[in-house]
């Protein structure tokens, strides 16, 4: 069959970090920077992808009405789709496909999360619900626990030392300074992380990213679309997805992530590209050990080679390869529905020169990569300038 | 003992099992792949015909964490590890919760445990 080339034509974020607004109001102040920002009217939009996690916390699920009503759109049809921490890129994906196949000429894709509210002790427990809870959120394992023990496993299998991954928060809160919306704007010190308080051995409070509210959305469409309406915009050249067991005890090694390997290996395939084609990279870094992991699954870098490259500064702002230019989910931070749209949101600024002091130079070919709790789930999208 | 193919939800018995100290877990008869009861189609060759297998709960560390910002219901508990072991006999892997580790000293990785009970958090560990 015959694809449409698919287009990201716009994009907009609200600010990451502590929100006062309702989950409802910072899903329309998203999808209206999105709407505004690709110079289209709402009633172009002819279908609506929303990702959310737990839209529940902050009494509102069915978010996708609620939003076309307020953009006067309530005729437009829209779901919500969830897939943990990897809602984001599994809805973009959706999104992708329908405009891929023809079904729509342009529609709207915004992320959204609202937890801060519901503190520290609350938020920690919804989230280990998006593990394979029989086996760990029943038996005392949270989010930060589980990486933990991959970290654990990386460190004992590799030559990389606690110093290494806290390099990765280091880097990305370096990136993060120059990002307007992130929510932890600070620079940060290796001193920091390993004197910062230990969450889940060998995790520390610096290796784990916050928990954030905010949104993020991006209008996608077809490239005929995209050329009557703007000349900035980007193409979306691959997309792929895959899974892994759910629960870690399913899978024969600790140190890799199933699902981003087979993920990539499709998105890779369908760009016609290989992981040295890359320049930048927005990756799914929820823990430091989490980025170096990904680093190794994309193919930046040899199995057991991430950390040192880490150290190395081989991911920084126009190293090697940039990893995660806009601070990442650990100083950017993680509204776990929005983290995927809002790393596409990323992309579309950085080829489309928009993205000021974090631009990474001359850059042509960007990543995502964002997966759903320890990687069971995955997307990797591949863009490229126009 | 199940009759060829299954029951669909064997957690049940899983939980009887891991209270008595075992795991029970499912045989292919088709390719022989061990499973854990909690499957119902085999991942290697896709058959759901198996024979029930009580494994020994006993095994070692693979990997843990020491829960120190545990989640709700388990304040009281924390330092406790959460706990990837492999099972002696199968090279099946389980986790679970095991209480009382406050530093990275008391559980090397290789520690061998067993398999204690199941309550209200999981499957129950201790240190052999």
């Amino acid at each position: 069959m015959e694809r449409e080339s698919v287009c990201v034509l716009g994009g907009g974020s609200t600010k990451y970090g502590k929100l006062d607004d309702s989950i409802s109001d910072i899903t329309l102040q998203a999808s209206v920077g999105a709407i505004e920002s690709a110079g289209i009217e709402p009633k172009e939009i002819e279908a609506g992808y929303i990702s959310n996690v737990f839209g529940v916390a902050d009494k509102q699920v069915h978010l996708g009405p609620v939003v076309m009503s307020n953009l006067g759109i309530s005729e437009c049809p829209s779901l919500s789709i969830e897939s943990a921490c990897g809602s984001g890129s599994v809805s973009f994906r959706e999104a992708f496909a329908n405009v891929a196949a023809g079904f729509y000429d342009a529609v709207l894709v915004t992320g959204t999360e609202k937890v801060t509210h519901t503190g520290t002790d609350w938020t920690t427990t919804y989230f280990s619900y998006c593990s394979d809870f029989f086996y760990e959120g029943q038996a005392g394992a949270s989010f930060p626990g589980l990486f933990a023990s991959m970290a654990r496993a990386y460190l004992h299998e590799f030559n990389a030392t606690e110093e290494d991954l806290a390099s990765v928060a280091v880097k990305n809160h370096e990136n993060g300074v120059l990002n307007p919306k992130a929510h932890l704007r600070k620079k940060i010190s290796i001193d920091d992380v390993m004197n910062s308080a230990v969450v889940a051995s060998p995790l520390k409070l610096y290796d784990c990213c916050p928990f954030s509210d905010g949104a993020s959305s991006v209008i996608l469409c077809n490239e005929k679309f995209a050329k009557e309406h703007s000349k900035d915009y980007v193409k979306v050249i691959g997309s792929g997805r895959g899974g892994s067991p759910a629960a870690l005890q399913g899978r024969e090694q600790l140190t890799t992530i199933p699902s981003t390997k087979i993920a990539a290996a499709a998105a890779y395939k369908m760009a016609g590209i290989t992981a040295k084609d890359v320049d930048f990279a927005e990756v799914h870094d929820c823990f430091t050990v989490a980025e170096v992991v990904d680093s190794e699954d994309l193919g930046f870098f040899e199995k057991g080679t991430g950390a040192t490259a880490a150290r190395n500064g081989e991911t920084k702002l126009n190293g090697s390869i940039s990893i995660n230019p806009s601070g990442g989910l650990k100083s950017k931070g993680h509204p776990i529905g929005a983290t995927g749209v809002g790393q596409v949101v990323e992309v579309y600024e950085q080829l489309t020169g928009k993205s000021g002091e974090r631009t990474v130079n001359d850059a042509k070919i960007g990543l995502t990569q964002n997966f759903g709790a320890t990687g069971a789930s995955c997307a990797v999208h591949v863009f490229e300038s126009v | 003992m199940c009759l060829k193919v299954c029951k669909l939800s064997a957690k049940p018995e899983f939980i009887e099992a891991a209270k008595a100290g075992n795991i029970l877990a499912r045989k292919c008869t088709k390719c022989s792949e061990i499973l854990l009861a909690t499957v119902y189609y085999c991942r290697s060759c896709g058959s759901k015909e198996f024979e029930d297998t009580i494994l020994k709960g006993t095994g070692k560390v693979v990997t843990y964490t020491i829960m120190t910002v545990p989640p709700a219901g388990f304040e009281e508990l924390a330092p406790y590890a959460w706990v990837v072991m492999e099972l002696d006999d199968s090279g099946i892997r389980v986790s679970g919760f095991l209480g009382k580790i406050p530093t990275p000293e008391d559980l090397p990785i290789e520690t061998p445990v067993k398999i204690t009970g199941f309550d209200e958090r999981g499957i129950v560990l201790e240190k052999l």
